[in-house]
């Protein structure tokens, strides 16, 4: 509860997102216990744990798109609602109807619709930052394609520029790399470098044990509590992952085949 | 709401003569054509928004509780100010917003507490908010008109005749009090009701009332003999103006809030995180379909309002994948449908079959007695119509219907088959079977199938120059061997490679 003492922009201008004493509850089933987390401004952060463990919970439960049973949350120090603006987020991609009738320009322009208010149309200048959003995701020549004409990882690519055209400080992804193709999945994490290059923070839920280590900085592992956090050098370490997925190995080699098939 | 048609009307009297509007409006298929329409533009607005989240079925709940909405509303007025309001009275489409409200609500509490599926929970607060408005109107508000057949079919045939009369000239109201030498006043006894008793019985007590004191509209004092002088008149059926103001409604909220909407139907998680209460738009969503329901349900009754709510929009999505467009075209569908509907009511499938004709002839063959004069519901055939312009999206649209995604499939099939057997000619071309493996004339056996499919498939390769067939030998040419090259890169890897080629 430290924030408390101070709530002054010094105190937190290196804390990116803290959140105290957090619990989210399903029918008085704990999906995440009492949580405390501090990730700093400018880290490219995974948040990792087995099946079940809460990670989508978590990132929801920071933006009060579900109840919290206890706990605080802020951003640069301040509640989620006075600063909407500085957080993007990335749904998990299989959460929309993507047989919906629109284009993958006016997905992308949806990113814009929080800075534009009720009630505002998006415009031409709308209309560029979306292009200039998709161009950075290698779609630009999607644009007026129809959404249900993507493939899984193009649709990915597309929220992913959904959230880039947001312009934000701090990005919340909710499994970004589930189910792409390697493309997408290069794509993403180019994006995500540059972005903490340009002193972004980004936390991404993720579950690949194997390629953590080379794309991340910044490691949560989580199982219904925080059972580590930190620089993944010192984080990421067997111990830490055994007491996270309780020794579930196969899970552990499932990852290794995957990242050699990579390699091939 | 009164009002509002003196300003139309004296707008439109800018345009017509004051014969001309009445003539025209007292034409039957007028006034339900455009009240048809309207009721369809204003469904397939909001309907469009149901479909594309998944509770079209929400239409039809809304539309039977609204009745419930109705007669509360009807209950209280008459309770606390002795009024009996019709309904176009705002606090009768108020008691209707606030019923479809609460059928939402309902739903989402039975379903919220986990033990009952969605449609399931639908299906449980409808009936049960439409039972106890059944039973309310049976019970308590006997006088009201709100038979069975305006709860089935609605009396969009007879809207002209339920007017306003707007008076231009030689206005002259009248009010008749009891001692008016115009009054008519008569003994009427107060308790042989309650008593059972006869008026003759000795017990009968007596007062005398008046029968035709009140206040008299201009067109109501000329009709009753109190004035002399023809006073100059509009009859402007109500339910025009009713439907008007919702559909009014209707599009001004689609306009103005366009992007909520379609953001909170496509990602109401992003919605919500983006701060536009996605909640509060669904219960405004909700407003405005009670609003179109309780102005359609006097039109064309609960049951049909709401295929004017899910047919065009149901076509339209077939026929474009575009928002605005789907909202144009299913308002243009629905219009189309209202307009087409009433024709058919009167025997005419869209000038082109007169069903009458039809009967004719049946009677002529078969010697049926039947009654040639066809006169049926204008509300479902309005629906019929519309249902015969989705059918026609469902079959002919040019990317989503029957014939197109029968013949894109036939299409792939064939090209597949092509691919099939130029790959097998190109895997087994100068290899030691090779005379066995590619002879024209027997190659059906390997593939397992009709000699006629192979035939008309060698064929075709043949003729795009991808084969050649000699002393019945089938060889690739250049043409071909590089075609089958390009199949094998392209489709027989995986799809990231395929992407990186995009």
């Amino acid at each position: 509860m430290s924030v408390l003492s101070g709530n002054g922009p010094h105190d937190d201008a290196n804390t990116a997102l803290e959140i105290d004493d957090l619990t989210v509850a399903y029918n008085s089933k704990p999906a995440i216990w009492d949580i405390d987390l501090r990730v700093p401004e400018g880290v490219l952060m995974a948040v990792i744990g087995p099946n079940g463990a809460g990670k989508s919970t978590l990132i929801k439960a920071a933006l009060k798109l579900i109840p919290r049973a206890a706990g605080t949350v802020q951003f640069y120090g301040q509640p989620y609602e006075h600063v909407r603006g500085l957080v993007g987020y990335v749904p998990q991609r299989g959460s929309v109807d993507w047989d919906f009738p629109t284009t993958v320009l006016d997905v992308v322009s949806m990113g814009l619709y929080g800075r534009l208010g009720w009630i505002r149309r998006p415009g031409q200048s709308e209309r560029e930052s979306a292009l200039h959003a998709l161009e950075q995701v290698g779609m630009q020549d999607f644009a007026d394609r129809q959404i249900s004409q993507l493939s899984g990882g193009q649709q990915q690519r597309t929220f992913l520029a959904r959230a880039l055209v947001q312009d934000a400080r701090i990005y919340l992804m909710d499994e970004p790399f589930a189910a792409v193709d390697a493309v997408t999945e290069r794509a993403i994490i180019t994006i995500m470098r540059e972005l903490r290059a340009r002193g972004k923070t980004v936390v991404v839920v993720h579950h690949d044990l194997q390629t953590a280590p080379e794309y991340f900085d910044w490691v949560t592992l989580l199982n219904v509590e925080i059972v580590a956090t930190g620089p993944i050098a010192t984080t990421f370490t067997p111990e830490n992952l055994r007491r996270t997925y309780g020794g579930r190995v196969a899970y552990l080699q499932e990852g290794q085949q995957i990242a050699g098939l990579e390699k091939e | 709401m009164f009002q509002l048609e003196e300003f139309i009307i004296q707008f439109l009297l800018n345009f017509v003569a004051r014969e001309d509007l009445n003539a025209f409006l007292r034409n039957p298929q007028h006034t339900a054509t455009i009240v048809g329409s309207l009721i369809a533009v204003s469904g397939a607005l909001l309907g469009t928004f149901l479909l594309l989240r998944g509770m079209s079925l929400t239409s039809d709940a809304i539309s039977h509780t609204v009745l419930l909405g109705i007669v509360v509303a009807f209950i209280l007025m008459g309770s606390l100010f002795g009024q009996h309001p019709d309904l176009s009275s705002g606090w009768l489409i108020v008691g209707a917003a606030a019923a479809g409200v609460a059928t939402v609500l309902l739903t989402e509490l039975i379903y919220r507490s986990g033990l009952v599926k969605q449609d399931a929970a639908l299906g449980l607060a409808f009936p049960l908010l439409f039972a106890i408005a059944v039973i309310l109107v049976s019970r308590v508000v006997s006088d009201v008109h709100l038979d069975e057949d305006a709860v089935m079919v609605g009396e969009i045939g007879v809207a002209w005749a339920n007017t306003n009369s707007h008076c231009l000239s030689g206005c002259e109201s009248v009010t008749i009090t009891p001692d008016d030498p115009r009054a008519e006043m008569t003994r009427q006894c107060t308790n042989c009701r309650n008593l059972g008793i006869s008026p003759r019985d000795d017990k009968a007590e007596f007062t005398t009332i008046c029968t035709n004191c009140g206040d008299y509209s201009p067109a109501q004092a000329w009709q009753a003999g109190f004035t002399r002088q023809e006073p100059v008149l509009v009859f402007w059926p109500k339910s025009i103006t009713v439907m008007a103001v919702m559909t009014l409604l209707t599009l001004l909220a689609i306009v103005l809030f366009y992007k909520e909407l379609k953001l909170s139907t496509f990602d109401p998680t992003l919605a919500a995180a983006l701060g536009f209460r996605p909640t509060l738009l669904h219960y405004g969503l909700m407003v405005l379909v009670s609003l179109v329901a309780v102005g359609a349900f006097d039109a064309v009754g609960s049951i049909l309002v709401v295929a004017f709510f899910i047919i065009p929009p149901a076509a339209a999505y077939l026929l474009t994948d575009r928002l605005p467009r789907m909202l144009l075209y299913s308002s243009l569908i629905g219009a189309a449908g209202a307009y087409s509907g009433y024709d058919l009511a009167r025997g005419n499938l869209l000038g082109v079959v007169h069903l009458s004709d039809i009967l004719a002839a049946f009677n002529n063959l078969f010697g049926l007695g039947l009654s040639e004069q066809w006169d049926s519901s204008i509300s479902a055939s309005m629906v019929l119509m519309t249902f015969l312009f989705f059918l026609a999206a469902w079959v002919f649209s040019p990317k989503y219907g029957l014939v197109s995604t029968m013949l894109r499939r036939r299409n792939q099939r064939r090209s597949f088959d092509d691919q099939v057997v130029l790959g097998h000619i190109h895997r087994h071309q100068g290899r030691a079977a090779e005379s066995d493996e590619l002879t024209a004339s027997t190659l059906y056996r390997h593939f397992r199938w009709s000699p006629a499919k192979m035939e008309r498939t060698l064929r075709q390769l043949a003729a795009r120059n991808l084969v050649q067939i000699e002393a019945d030998q089938v060889s690739l040419t250049d043409h071909g061997e590089t075609h089958a090259h390009q199949f094998r890169q392209t489709q027989l890897t995986n799809e990231s490679v395929g992407e990186l080629s995009t």
